[in-house]
């Protein structure tokens, strides 16, 4: 049996080896033929393209490595806001869906149903080329004003295109984490509920000693998913025009035809983001249920 | 809830729900013009397909539809519940049959494929491809080789750590170039192979979730009366593991045929693609309301669709109901 199942082993891997080796083959053939070969010198070149939004300094004049940085710098700033406010609108949509109000909580469900059901990037359009390039000039008092120029926020100003995807993004993402909170909370026992309530605990503590110590090891993991999500989602904005991290290596790639290296570069980002992500999470995991275990 | 907070959230949700119905109604009998979407319907449902040869794609979408009624409003037992399987299955061939034209059609070039038509393709094809391909990956990432277990994990992970726009683009730029010289696909299929590896890593989570629901004990059972265990993974295993999965399978369909509006980014005139250009027509400047409005339309009754054929088939394949 011990000899079969490595005997199999030698077997698979050699035949996963020579399809490796058939498949690189094949891509050193075609590189040496069209003489490009693999080299990540140009980075260090400058990338003579301009970029609508950077956060820190950046001229067309700067190397392609800068660029890409900036464009990472871009897509974080996008995604973290998009967390903070896709978690805000997912919990208070999870909870409207749960309320004892009726109206509020077909509104709740209607935002889901439909949210759901249509693509992201058709959403990301219709924020886009609707809503925010519709806007009229509309000054609210002196900290906010609004135009299809761009948004002023207590004055720091954001760009049409950051707001659209920032949007997109939220209202996408919030829906799914409105079903995970739903989906939490109705796993805890309505037993469990009426218990805390004839104990004579207030709604607010019973919530915070009782349901959601049992809500939240199920909560957590899905949300982490949903985050993962997003990041990947982010990457949508190209069809915008907003030049996060994906935008800046399409461009690049189209210019220096360096697809393999792009690639490669891409693929190192979004696993240190996910590592990031999921990274965070498990640390706010361990906290939360920590803290929780610990008050009970 | 206060009573008192109640009512105000009922006062303040009426007050936005009726500014809003208003501005519809407004926007619907003021501003909107219908035309864009109205006098090009043929070009979202075939785009830019040959028109002499229209009646293909077209025929295939009724029939499509004829057959979503059918299973979802037919008769519950008789010979035509025994062939629908058989009928959907041959839907995908005959689609293809049907749209690419050979065997006593005119054949027509993937370049003249587009619209809804395409959107449909995507999906069923890339679908097809990705399910064995994640039952697969789900089967190695549970075996007990190792060499199994790591190369399908690392797929998986790797997979799931990338954008789907970045695999898309990729598949386009670099699948030539993994390819013998002389060897070339075209932009459809070569996305449909993207679509597929990728959506394949997906579904093997789905399947491995599925996996890991059925009790050792059912192993144990067929591996007493004498199953091998092929047969047991095949008869006893599999079965319930995918009818376990279909929930989640059924989100990574819709999830499938909703992102493949990305390939409009890619240049191919799918359902949104054809409405890029469209709109990019200066008859139609501005119209991206009513265009948006519209093709939400379609999605949403298009997931839909797959959602209840999904939750009919859920209640057929289940062990527990009574009038089989």
């Amino acid at each position: 049996m011990r000899r079969r199942s490595l005997l199999l082993q030698v077997g698979i891997a050699s035949l996963l080896l020579a399809l490796l080796a058939l498949l690189v083959n094949n891509l050193a053939v075609n590189l040496l033929r069209t003489g490009l070969g693999l080299d990540f010198g140009w980075l260090g070149r400058p990338s003579g393209f301009a970029l609508a939004e950077s956060a820190l300094p950046y001229s067309p004049s700067d190397s392609y490595l800068w660029a890409l940085t900036i464009g990472w710098l871009n897509s974080l700033k996008v995604i973290a806001a998009g967390l903070v406010l896709a978690t805000l609108l997912g919990v208070a949509a999870g909870a409207a869906r749960s309320s004892s109000n009726r109206l509020l909580r077909s509104v709740a469900g209607g935002y889901v149903a439909l949210i759901r059901q249509v693509p992201l990037l058709l959403q990301l359009l219709f924020w886009y080329f609707v809503a925010f390039l519709g806007l009229p000039e509309t000054p609210i008092g002196d900290l906010i004003r609004l135009s299809n120029q761009g948004i002023s926020l207590l004055g720091v100003p954001l760009s049409v295109e950051f707001c659209a995807v920032l949007t997109g993004l939220t209202v996408f993402t919030g829906a799914s984490i409105a079903e995970i909170v739903r989906g939490g909370v109705n796993a805890v026992p309505r037993g469990q509920w009426e218990a805390f309530r004839s104990l004579g605990l207030s709604e607010g503590l019973g919530l915070r000693r009782i349901v959601l110590p049992q809500a939240l090891p199920a909560i957590l993991p899905a949300l982490t998913s949903q985050y993962l999500n997003l990041a990947k989602n982010s990457t949508l904005a190209i069809a915008v025009g907003y030049a996060d991290l994906y935008a800046v290596s399409d461009t690049t790639i189209t210019q220096t035809g360096r697809a393999i290296e792009g690639f490669l570069l891409l693929l190192i980002s979004f696993l240190l983001l996910n590592l990031l992500i999921s990274g965070g999470m498990a640390g706010i995991n361990a906290t939360v249920l920590g803290r929780l275990r610990r008050s009970r | 809830m206060n009573r008192w907070l109640n009512r105000f959230v009922t006062l303040l949700l009426t007050a936005v729900i009726g500014w809003g119905a208003w501005s519809v109604i407004h926007w619907l009998l003021v501003a909107a013009d219908w035309r864009v979407v109205v006098s090009n319907l043929p070009l979202y449902a075939v785009g830019s397909y040959p028109v002499d040869q229209r009646w293909r794609p077209l025929l295939w979408m009724v029939a499509l539809f004829v057959l979503i009624g059918i299973t979802l409003l037919g008769p519950r037992r008789g010979p035509l519940q025994r062939w629908l399987p058989l009928l959907w299955i041959a839907m995908a061939p005959v689609g293809l049959w049907l749209v690419a034209g050979g065997l006593m059609l005119q054949p027509v070039s993937t370049r003249d494929w587009g619209g809804f038509t395409l959107t449909l393709l995507l999906t069923f094809g890339s679908g097809l491809l990705a399910l064995p391909l994640g039952v697969l990956l789900a089967l190695g990432r549970r075996s007990r080789l190792p060499v199994l277990r790591l190369s399908s994990t690392a797929y998986i992970e790797l997979m799931r750590a990338v954008p789907l726009i970045a695999v898309l683009f990729f598949g386009q730029l670099l699948i030539p170039l993994f390819l013998p010289p002389g060897l070339e696909i075209n932009r459809v299929l070569r996305a449909v192979l993207a679509f597929a590896l990728f959506a394949a890593a997906y579904i093997a989570e789905d399947v491995r979730g599925g996996l890991q629901a059925i009790p050792p004990t059912q192993r144990e059972a067929a591996a007493v009366l004498g199953l091998s265990e092929w047969q047991s993974l095949q008869l006893v295993v599999l079965p319930q593991a995918l009818r376990t999965a279909l929930p989640s399978l059924t989100n990574q369909a819709v999830g499938l045929l909703q992102n493949t509006s990305l390939m409009a980014i890619l240049g191919l005139v799918e359902l949104l693609g054809i409405s890029r250009s469209l709109l990019a027509n200066p008859v139609f400047i501005g119209r991206f309301l009513e265009v948006y409005l519209w093709l939400a339309a379609v999605y949403w009754l298009a997931c839909t669709a797959m959602a209840l054929l999904s939750r009919h088939l859920e209640l057929r394949l289940d062990p527990l109901r009574s009038d089989r």
